[in-house]
């Protein structure tokens, strides 16, 4: 985005007087609160990660050797070496104790290994395809809305508002199917692969490869989100439109963009920002579905198989994993959020 | 974090602060965006691929390679063979791995493989084993009937070994290798299996160093050592896994040259990438999917002869082994009247046509026709669809319809719950069709669409009446008839009822001797006779209303490849066999340069790509430049 970066003397010193204020007066117990409130909803998580996974139907056991033939003895023996056997509490200590040391347990449908292994090799692709889409749509849904809301009522604001809220309204991984039939599939344009991250009979550059295939899962969040940047940017500009202050930035004879990009905007963006830093929580976690329809080798994928085992711990673990990345940041938007805004901390 | 709304109604605010917003946007953007470099880094190409640029379009690059590229929708679970589940894995096993005998290509009767001959003592309990000589692992070092004794040893020592290859090695007391080329195994009892040991043959001076206390985070995946006509070369965790084919192989060179499984999440993405050429082959669609390829240029389709059945199963009256009754089943199922009466009412045919699409054969015996030696159908002796016969035979067992139509006996009505199976559309479709039929011979039928994991757990405690349901069964036929045996049943494990194998409860002492004496047969002819009897009698006995044998959907693009085989050769499959026929004999059809089009595609996709990147890079200059113009002014 492009924003002013001038300011008034004046102004200056009041966003330095705010960021004494935070660090001197309360601004160490503020801080502390949201750590405390973020330690405790990541404590409410694993209470409740635990409780939920004990009761689901079925027998552990049973479902570890996933359709091998077992003798009575086995199923025993597994019991007890998957702590089955011993009382809820007990259970407890242990799975809470193994997560806080970073082990997440042992993958039953992925040949056992590690949790913490499957889901740090699948981060990377995710955090490419969310994050990029997340960046794009808060981009361009900010750039519209802002032209839609100053344009309040005409054309460009119907079309892209009813646009937006037209892909927002459409269900992800319908909508990627689309643009897969429409520009990755022979009867379509047949512009862009039908799946994956990189293409095995290689012949690409890996590092384009990817970008490459990265296009259509990327535009398909990417379009799906515009709406919720677009609509709050619209909706903010708007309340803005008419304030006292654009009269006289008008009246000093700018132009009307001048008056939009150097006034309006900068006071209107402030909501659109909370909900760009909230989103990044969920850049980790967003992308379930997209994930599995364009065969894309992240976290979403990584669910979908553990659900089709099911595979607990592997399940367990990528609940955690989502969970803790919206907590933590969160955390880290709401610390950074007195940087911006320092009416905040007064909340 | 404040609710936005509460911000939005505010008056100016200094710019400073927005300038630090858009400096940490940029910085979130950048950390954001950063990563793709690394990560996509990591997908170097193997050193065999040379990068050349119509790689993507055909199977024979300039240079010569040929790669098959087989997409499947199962992500392989482990390359370690004592841990992985999933059928991927096993095909993968078998493509690096050998094993001691083989089946055939014809009918799946034992062929020899790192075994080349083997005699059985006269009381049928000794078995010795000629191992091949000159067979190398990938590694260079010679395979010696000392590995073949190793294996079979740790199969049957080791905790998970033993839980992954139990069903191959129980029987067997004593495993020896006598000399470099020879093995001798005794069993307790005369055994047929002893013909078909699906034990993986690894290396004892690479597994010797993994013991079986940490077998289970042996992943085995960087280049493991095989002596299979195929080695692991590169792992791409959920993406794709590519193999070199072994040039010395044994056996005879595969015609290939590189193998690659690729794994997608979705019947139609990988339909399209066969269209496309980015696949050679595919298979395990669905029927749907399937016919859209039908008619495909260069795409040719198989509705392959598969081993799996589909069956309504009953409740015949849920008992554990130590006799307690378990679970709700309605009483009347265990009248084989009422279950006669019901298969009476089964139109296999409409279940064929209508909800397979003709991708089958109706069912009978337990043992699909895939196995011809194995297989019974009763011929002309079938209970054809016959709703008036059916009425009829419940008259006659004493079941009145009552004034709301419904058939009872005393105080038991005929009301029925039949589960299906909600990842299966057939599933849910067939037990409708069911539903309906029943309801014209007075019987009402509760229709509950459940999951897999849901039904195994209601029909391990009998709390159920029928569902739909289906299995798929090996070349041995032993343990498909052993569900069947009354020591499958449900038990009671620490006060609690743990399921065996039966899904119907049946436990007939006439049936499990047919069972016992068919495991000590070692004449094929003599066995295929009692299997058989076995199968008539749970036929007979209207244990399951067996409802189709389906098929295996495959396709495969035929303008470039050639010389798939099928096991069995009459009708089969062309992947996932028992052996690597395809994979060995598949090569590419000779020079026939033509453009796919996906080079334009790629072209024209990277230079939209970039024509959006510089778009946006624009804007944004644009924006900044005239941001400071309005700040010059």
């Amino acid at each position: 985005m492009a924003i002013p970066a001038v300011a008034s003397a004046s102004e200056t010193a009041e966003v330095a007087a705010a960021g004494r204020r935070i660090s001197r007066a309360g601004g160490g117990r503020w801080v502390l609160r949201k750590l405390f409130g973020a330690a405790l909803t990541l404590a409410f998580v694993l209470v409740f990660n635990f409780v939920l996974f004990r009761l689901m139907p079925g027998d552990p056991a049973k479902a570890f050797l996933r359709g091998r033939a077992a003798n009575p003895e086995r199923l025993i023996q597994l019991r007890q070496q998957l702590g089955l056997g011993e009382p809820l509490p007990v259970q407890f200590w242990r799975y809470a104790m193994a997560t806080v040391s970073g082990n997440l347990g042992d993958s039953w449908s992925m040949g056992n290994r590690p949790v913490t292994e499957l889901i740090a090799e699948r981060l990377w692709p995710t955090v490419l395809l969310s994050g990029t889409s997340v960046v794009l749509a808060a981009l361009i849904g900010m750039w519209l809305g802002a032209r839609a809301g100053w344009r309040h009522g005409r054309a460009f604001d119907k079309l892209t508002s009813g646009a937006a809220i037209g892909l927002y309204s459409l269900p992800e991984w319908w909508f990627g199917l689309l643009l897969l039939l429409l520009f990755g599939s022979t009867t379509g344009l047949a512009l862009f692969p039908s799946g994956g991250m990189t293409d095995p009979r290689g012949g690409l550059n890996p590092a384009v490869d990817a970008l490459y295939h990265l296009v259509l899962p990327c535009a398909t969040l990417t379009l799906v989100y515009i709406a919720e940047y677009s609509l709050v940017m619209r909706s903010s500009v708007l309340d803005e439109r008419y304030a006292d202050y654009l009269t006289t930035a008008r009246a000093k004879g700018l132009r009307d963009d001048q008056v939009l990009s150097r006034h309006a905007l900068p006071n209107a963006l402030l909501p659109t920002l909370t909900l760009f830093f909230m989103s990044l929580g969920y850049v980790v976690s967003g992308a379930i579905t997209v994930e599995t329809v364009f065969s894309w080798p992240g976290l979403g994928y990584l669910s979908y198989e553990a659900l089709s085992g099911p595979d607990i711990p592997l399940l367990q673990g990528l609940f955690l994993v989502f969970s803790a990345s919206v907590i933590l940041l969160n955390l880290v938007a709401d610390l950074i959020y007195p940087f911006i805004d320092p009416r905040v901390r007064l909340a | 974090m404040s609710p936005s709304g509460r911000l939005t109604d505010q008056s100016a605010r200094p710019r400073r602060r927005l300038a630090a917003v858009a400096a940490l946007a940029v910085a979130a953007l950048t950390a954001l965006a950063l990563p793709s470099g690394p990560a996509a880094a990591e997908d170097s190409p193997s050193p065999s691929v040379s990068g050349s640029g119509s790689g993507g379009a055909s199977a024979v690059p300039e240079h010569g390679r040929s790669t098959f590229v087989l997409g499947v929708k199962q992500d392989i679970d482990s390359f370690n063979p004592y841990m992985g589940v999933v059928a991927t894995a096993y095909e993968v096993y078998q493509l690096v791995y050998d094993y001691l005998t083989g089946s055939s290509a014809s009918d799946f009767s034992a062929v020899p493989n790192l075994a080349e001959s083997w005699e059985t003592s006269p009381d049928g309990k000794v078995w010795t084993y000629h191992i091949r000589q000159g067979v190398k692992w990938s590694d260079g070092q010679p395979l010696t009937a000392k590995d073949v004794a190793y294996s079979f040893q740790r199969a049957k020592d080791g905790e998970q070994e033993n839980a992954q290859y139990a069903a191959y090695v129980d029987q067997i007391s004593k495993i020896e290798a006598t000399d470099a080329n020879t093995v001798v195994m005794t069993t307790e009892e005369p055994s047929p299996s002893m013909l078909r040991l699906l034990v993986p043959i690894v290396p004892e001076h690479i597994w010797r160093d993994v013991p079986s206390k940490k077998v289970k985070e042996y992943a085995n995946d960087n280049k493991p050592v095989g002596s299979g006509p195929f080695t692991l070369t590169e792992v791409k965790s959920g993406q794709y896994y590519r193999f070199a084919a072994n040039k010395s192989y044994w056996a005879g060179a595969p015609k290939i040259d590189e193998l690659i499984i690729r794994v997608f999440t979705n019947d139609e993405a990988m339909a399209n990438a066969l269209k496309k050429g980015e696949i050679d082959m595919l298979n395990d669609v669905t029927y749907g999917v399937l016919e859209s390829l039908q008619n495909q240029p260069g795409i040719t389709t198989s509705s392959s002869k598969y081993s799996g059945f589909s069956e309504i199963a009953y409740n015949l009256g849920a008992e554990t082994i130590e006799g307690k009754k378990i679970g709700n089943g309605n009483p009347a199922l265990t009248d084989k009247q009422v279950r006669l009466a019901i298969d009476y009412a089964i139109d296999r045919k409409t279940l064929l046509e209508k909800v397979l699409r003709g991708h089958g054969s109706e069912g009978s015996g337990v043992i699909p026709p895939i196995y011809p030696n194995w297989h019974w159908n009763p011929g002309g002796g079938a209970r054809g669809f016959d709703l008036a016969k059916a009425n009829s035979t419940l008259d006659a067992a004493g079941y009145v319809k009552g004034a709301d139509g419904i058939r009872a006996k005393g105080g038991t009505r005929l009301e029925l719950r039949l589960f299906g199976r909600d990842n299966s559309e057939e599933s849910k479709k067939a037990v409708e069709y069911v539903r309906d039929w029943l309801g014209q011979i007075g019987i009402k039928v509760n229709v509950q669409i459940m999951s897999e994991d849901n039904l195994t757990e209601v029909i391990g405690k009998g709390e159920y009446d029928m569902f739909q349901w289906g299995w798929v069964v090996e070349p041995d036929p032993d343990f498909q008839l052993s569900v069947f045996t009354c020591d499958q049943r449900s038990y009671t494990d620490a006060g609690e009822v743990a399921a065996g194998w039966s899904d119907s409860f049946y436990c007939n002492p006439a049936f499990d001797a047919l069972y016992k004496k068919q495991k000590t047969l070692l004449d094929p002819g003599q066995r295929a006779e009692v299997i058989k009897q076995a199968q008539q009698m749970l036929y007979d006995d209207v244990v399951y209303s067996t409802i189709w044998y389906y098929d295996n959907p495959e396709a495969y693009r035929s303008d470039r490849f050639t010389g798939l085989q099928r096991q069995p050769t009459d009708g089969g499959s062309f992947v996932f066999q028992y052996g690597t026929y395809s994979y060995r004999s598949v090569e590419p059809v000779a020079e026939k340069p033509k453009d796919e089009g996906t080079g334009l595609g790629l072209v024209l996709g990277v230079a939209g790509g970039v024509v959006g990147a510089a778009a946006v890079a624009v804007l944004v200059v644009a924006l900044r430049r005239r941001s400071t113009a309005d700040d010059r002014e």
